[in-house]
C-alpha cells in the first residue's frame, strides 16, 4: 500500500513530539514497513533523512526562505513585513509560522482543500520547483501545491525543500536505524551501504530488497569525510595506540583520480576541481590507476606552508588567473587512502592504509603527511610545538587500528589545537534565535572600540557575531538584562546600549573588506560574560589589527628539516 | 486623555487622580485588576480597591495595605469619575476596569480571556467605549486557541494515560490561575493531586468562592509519586519531584503553542492553555467595542495589532509601560 504524504507528515509530527529515540526509530520503521512501492520507499527515507533530492545528485530546488515566506504571506493575504516577519521571529521558524498561519487565517483555510497526495506527487512538485526559473514562477508552484495540503504537510514540505534537517530530533543516524529495524538488517550493514551510496533513499531500497551487498563505492562520487574530536587531555591512555600528524593550516579535500580524470571535493562534498588547476595537472602527469585520497590543500611557496588566510584568496575562484596562481601556489598533501587497486580500502586499519599510501606515494611522487609514533605527553608537546613552528594549526592523533569512519566524528581521530585568541567586546545587537532557541535572544553582534580611532565617527563597530559558548542560565540572565538595555528594534533585532561586556574567543582573525572593521573573527564564541567590566575596558580595532599582522608575519619554519610532509 | 506610568508598570490618570495596577503618590484611588505580580502594586502598604477574590489572593501573596472590596458591576463614584468592574475571565477575581468621566468612557482590560476561564467569574464587557486600553500578550495570528472543552480533555487524557502507564503526570503551570484552572479541569477524575507550595496556599480562596479543585494536598517530595503534580516550570530545575524517575511532563501555557518550548523545557507534551485571549479574539473584541482609540499594552508586537485595527478603521497606538516579558 502506498502511503500518502499526509500520513508521512503526521508520523513525522508524532516523532517530533516523542522524546525517546528508540520510540522515534520504531515509529519511522513502522511507516517504512507499510510502503510496498520501491520508489515511494526511497522517497520516504530520502525526505526524512536528506531532503527533496538525493544529496549526491547535487540537485537543489533553490527555494529560499524569503520565497516561501512571500508565497505564504500572499496565500494568507497578510502583509509580509508587518505580519509575517514578526510571526517568524516569535516561532523562530519560518515553516512553523507558515503552518500556524495556514491553520488559523480564514483566507488560507478557504483556499485549501487537502487532497491525498502521494510521495511521488510531492517529488514531482520538487522537480517543478527546480525547473522554475524565477521567484514568481516558484511562488505560483508553491501556492498551487499548498492548496492541496494540510498545514502540517505544508510545514514539512518546506523543511524537506530546505534540503537539511527536519528539526524533529531525528537525524540521519536514526533514519539508518529505522531502516535496519524495518527490514531486520544489521545496523552496521545499513550504515555501510548508506556511506557507500551516499543516499539514504537508495539505502532503504537496497535494505528492503535484501540487496545491501550491492552497495558499492564509486569513483568520482565523494565519500563523507572522517572527522576528528577535540582532545580532552594530552595525558591520553595508551599513546602507543596512536600516530601523530601535523594539522595543516589548509583546506580539507578529497581527490579522486584515474588516469587523465581528476576531481577534487571539499569538506561539504562540493566539486571544487576547477579552482585548483595545478593540482589537476599534478595528478594528470602521474597517470595513476583509480585512487581516492584524503588530504589537505595548502598554499606552499619557498618550501613553506603559508597561512590559511592566503588560501582564502583561492577559494571560490572558479578560474584563477595567472597572477593568483603564481602568487598563491597550492600543494596537495595526502594523509589517507580510501580507494586503491580497484577496491575501497577504508575498512583496513590506519596502519595498513598508511603503508599502501606510502607505496603509492613513492611510485607516483606524491606529498604525504609525516607520521610519528608517540609515547606520552612529552612527545605530544614536542610535536605540537614543531607543528606550530611550521605554521600549522596543531596536531592530529590517529588511532592505529581504526578504520576510516566516513561521515563520523568519533574518538579515533583526536585534534590538538592551540587555543584561539580572545578579545573583550561589547554586545551591540541581540538577535532572536531560531529553531530550539526560538523566542529568546541568542545571537549577539559584538563590537570593539574605535573611540580613539580617527578613521571612525562611531564609538564601537561590529567585529563578529557569536551564538554559543554560554550556558542556559547565562543566556537567561543576558535576556533579562537585554530587555533593560534595548533602545531600538529592527524586527527580530534589538539595538542595545553598549554596556554588556563579553570575553569572546575565536580561532582566527580574517580580513573581510565588506565589514566596517575590515576584519572578522573565525568561529567567535562566548568565553565569559564580564559583568565586572564596562565598555571602556574593551579591546580596540588596533588590537585586532595587531593580532592579524602578528599572525601573518609569524615566522614559519621552512620544510627542510623535520618536515610536516614529504615526497616519497 | 493624559496617561502616565505608575509604579512598576501601572497607569496613572492625572486629571482623574486614579491609578490602575500600580501605586502613584498623587492618586486618590488605586484600582487593581487582578492578583498577578505584574499587576499588583509594588508598594505593599498602599490602599487599593479590587474585587474581594483579588484582595483575598493579594493578602496571601504578601499585600499588607488597606483593602477596599468592590464587587463586579458595582459602581464607585470618586468625585472625578465613576468606576465599575467587569469580570475579565482571566483568573479568579480578575476585572476589567470601566471608567466614566467628562472625557468619555474608558475600559482598561487588565489581563483578560474570552471565552472566560472555567475557573473565573466569567466574562462581561460594556457594549461600546470611547477609549480602550487593552493588553495584547498573544498579538500574532499564529496564536489561535482550541476551546476549553478540548483543552480540558487533553489535560485529563494526559493525566489518565500517564497514570495508566505507571508514570507520574506533572503539569507545569503558573501557580496562580493556571494551576487552579487545571485542578478544576481534573477535579472530576477524582485522582489525588499535589500542588507546589506557592500555589497551594492560594487554593483556599478558590474554594471559598465555590470552585471545585478536586482531591488535592500540598506537594510532599517523599510521597508525591503516583499523584498528579502541578508546579511552576522553574521548580522543576530546583529538584521538584527529582526523586520520581518515571514521570511525564506537560507544559500548560499560551506559549506552549510554540514547538521550540518542548526542547527548551524538555517536556513530553505542550498544552496551549492560555489565560489570555488569542489574536483573533483580541481583534474581534476591539472591533465589537469600536472605540475612538485603542491603546495597546503588554505586548512584544504592538505593530501587528495596530496594523490590523487600522485596516478596520480603528485608531490605535502603543502604550509602552514595560519591557515585553513572558506570561
Amino acid at each position: 500500500m502506498p502511503i500518502s504524504f499526509r500520513t508521512f507528515c503526521e508520523t513525522i509530527q508524532v516523532i517530533r513530539g516523542t522524546r525517546s529515540t528508540n520510540t522515534k526509530i520504531g515509529l519511522f520503521a513502522q511507516l517504512l514497513q507499510q510502503i510496498d512501492e520501491p520508489w515511494e520507499l526511497k522517497l520516504a527515507a530520502q525526505f526524512a533523512g536528506e531532503g527533496a533530492f538525493d544529496e549526491i545528485s547535487g540537485k537543489r530546488a533553490s527555494v529560499g526562505s524569503r520565497t516561501s515566506g512571500l508565497a505564504a504571506a500572499n496565500f494568507c493575504e497578510i502583509d509580509y513585513d508587518y505580519v509575517f516577519k514578526p510571526c517568524r521571529t516569535a516561532t523562530g521558524s519560518s515553516s512553523e509560522a507558515i503552518e500556524k498561519l495556514m491553520e488559523n487565517i480564514s483566507a488560507a483555510i478557504k483556499k485549501r482543500s487537502p487532497k491525498e497526495l502521494s510521495l511521488t506527487d510531492i517529488q514531482q512538485i520538487f522537480e517543478d520547483l527546480r525547473a522554475a526559473r524565477n521567484r514568481s514562477d516558484k511562488e505560483i508552484i508553491l501556492q498551487e501545491a499548498w492548496k492541496k495540503m494540510t498545514p502540517v504537510e505544508i510545514k514539512y514540505f518546506i523543511r524537506i525543500l530546505g534540503q537539511g534537517s527536519l528539526r524533529i530530533g531525528f537525524e540521519t543516524r536514526s533514519v539508518v536505524a529505522s531502516i535496519a529495524k524495518a527490514f531486520s538488517k544489521n545496523f552496521e550493514d545499513v550504515r555501510y551501504a548508506h556511506m557507500i551510496t551516499g543516499s539514504i533513499g537508495k539505502t532503504a531500497l537496497l535494505a528492503s530488497q535484501n540487496r545491501l551487498n550491492d552497495a558499492e563505492f564509486r569513483l568520482f562520487h565523494p565519500l563523507s569525510f572522517m572527522l576528528a574530536s577535540p582532545i580532552e587531555s594530552r595525558m591520553i591512555e595508551h599513546p602507543e595506540y596512536y600516530l601523530a600528524e601535523e594539522k595543516f593550516d589548509g583546506m580539507r579535500a578529497q581527490v579522486h583520480v584515474s588516469g587523465n580524470s581528476v576531481q577534487i571535493f571539499s569538506r561539504d562534498l562540493n566539486d571544487i576541481t576547477r579552482s585548483f588547476p595545478e593540482i589537476i595537472d599534478f595528478f594528470r602527469q602521474r597517470d595513476m590507476p583509480p585512487t581516492v585520497l584524503d588530504g589537505e590543500i595548502c598554499v606552499y611557496k619557498n618550501d613553506t606552508i603559508l597561512p590559511f588566510q592566503l588560501l582564502q584568496k583561492r577559494m571560490g575562484l572558479k578560474k584563477p588567473g595567472k597572477k593568483i596562481l603564481q602568487e598563491y601556489p597550492v600543494l596537495y598533501i595526502a594523509y589517507d587512502l580510501l580507494y586503491s587497486g580497484n577496491e575501497p580500502v577504508f575498512d583496513l586499519t590506519l596502519i595498513k592504509r598508511s603503508e599502501l599510501l606510502k607505496k603509492i606515494a613513492a611510485k607516483y611522487n606524491l606529498a604525504v603527511a609525516s607520521q610519528y609514533e608517540i609515547s606520552g605527553e612529552e612527545d605530544i608537546n614536542y610535536l605540537f610545538e614543531q607543528a606550530l613552528k611550521h605554521g600549522n594549526e596543531g596536531l592530529m592523533l590517529k588511532r592505529k587500528n581504526s578504520k576510516y569512519e566516513y561521515g563520523q566524528r568519533r574518538k579515533s581521530w583526536l585534534k590538538v589545537k592551540k587555543p584561539g585568541g580572545s578579545f573583550d567586546a561589547v554586545i551591540m545587537y541581540a538577535h532572536a534565535g531560531s529553531g530550539k532557541r526560538g523566542g529568546t535572544y541568542s545571537d549577539f553582534t559584538l563590537g570593539i572600540s574605535v573611540k580613539n580611532d580617527e578613521r571612525y565617527e562611531e564609538e564601537f563597530i561590529p567585529i563578529g557575531k557569536a551564538y554559543c559558548g554560554y550556558t542556559d542560565d547565562e543566556l537567561k540572565k543576558l535576556n533579562d538584562r537585554i530587555s533593560e538595555l534595548a533602545v531600538e528594534r529592527y524586527g527580530p533585532t534589538l539595538g542595545l546600549l553598549p554596556k554588556l561586556v563579553v570575553e569572546i574567543e575565536f580561532d582566527d582573525v580574517q580580513v573581510n573588506k565588506r565589514t566596517k572593521a575590515g576584519y572578522t573573527l573565525r568561529l567567535p564564541r562566548f568565553k565569559a560574560i564580564r559583568w565586572d567590566l564596562g565598555p571602556n575596558d574593551i579591546n580596540t580595532l588596533k588590537d585586532v589589527e595587531k593580532y592579524y599582522q602578528n599572525k601573518l608575519q609569524q615566522e614559519r619554519l621552512p620544510q627542510d628539516q623535520n618536515p610536516s610532509f614529504s615526497f616519497h | 486623555m493624559n496617561i502616565q506610568k505608575a509604579g512598576y508598570h501601572g497607569l496613572y490618570f492625572p486629571e482623574l487622580k486614579i491609578a490602575l495596577d500600580g501605586y502613584h503618590p498623587d492618586a486618590d484611588f488605586v484600582f487593581i485588576s487582578h492578583a498577578h505580580a505584574d499587576h499588583m502594586p509594588r508598594n505593599r502598604s498602599a490602599s487599593v480597591h479590587a474585587t474581594p477574590a483579588t484582595l483575598g489572593l493579594m493578602e496571601l501573596r504578601g499585600f499588607r495595605g488597606r483593602s477596599n472590596p468592590i464587587n463586579f458591576h458595582e459602581t464607585l463614584d470618586t468625585g472625578r469619575c465613576t468606576v465599575c468592574f467587569f469580570p475579565a475571565g482571566h483568573i479568579l477575581g480578575s476585572a476589567m476596569i470601566h471608567i466614566e468621566s467628562d472625557s468619555g468612557t474608558l475600559l482598561y482590560t487588565g489581563d483578560y480571556r474570552t471565552p472566560p476561564s472555567p475557573a473565573s467569574e466569567g466574562f462581561a464587557a460594556p457594549e461600546s467605549v470611547d477609549y480602550l486600553i487593552t493588553e495584547a500578550t498573544f498579538s500574532l495570528p499564529i496564536y489561535k486557541w482550541k476551546s476549553h472543552e478540548e483543552l480540558a480533555e487533553e489535560i485529563r487524557n494526559f493525566a489518565k494515560d500517564s497514570l495508566e502507564d505507571e508514570h507520574t503526570p506533572v503539569f507545569l503551570a503558573y501557580n496562580l490561575g493556571k494551576a487552579q484552572e487545571i485542578m478544576h479541569m481534573l477535579a472530576s477524575l477524582g485522582y489525588p493531586m499535589m500542588i507546589h507550595g506557592a500555589g497551594y496556599k492560594l487554593c483556599s480562596v478558590y474554594e471559598k468562592f465555590g470552585y471545585d479543585l478536586g482531591n488535592y494536598s500540598a506537594y510532599d517530595r517523599a510521597t508525591c509519586e503516583g499523584n498528579i503534580l502541578i508546579t511552576p516550570a522553574s521548580a522543576l530545575s530546583n529538584g521538584f519531584a527529582s526523586n520520581v524517575s518515571k514521570k511525564r511532563i506537560a507544559y500548560c501555557s499560551g506559549w506552549a503553542a510554540l514547538e521550540s518550548r518542548q526542547t527548551q523545557l524538555t517536556v513530553d507534551k505542550l498544552i496551549p492553555l492560555s489565560d489570555h485571549l488569542d489574536f483573533f479574539e483580541l481583534i474581534g473584541f476591539c472591533q465589537r467595542l469600536s472605540p475612538k482609540k485603542v491603546f495597546i499594552t503588554h505586548t512584544p508586537n504592538p505593530d501587528v495589532v495596530q496594523h490590523y485595527l487600522q485596516k478596520s478603521g480603528i485608531d490605535a497606538s502603543f502604550l509602552q509601560l514595560e519591557a515585553p516579558s513572558e506570561e
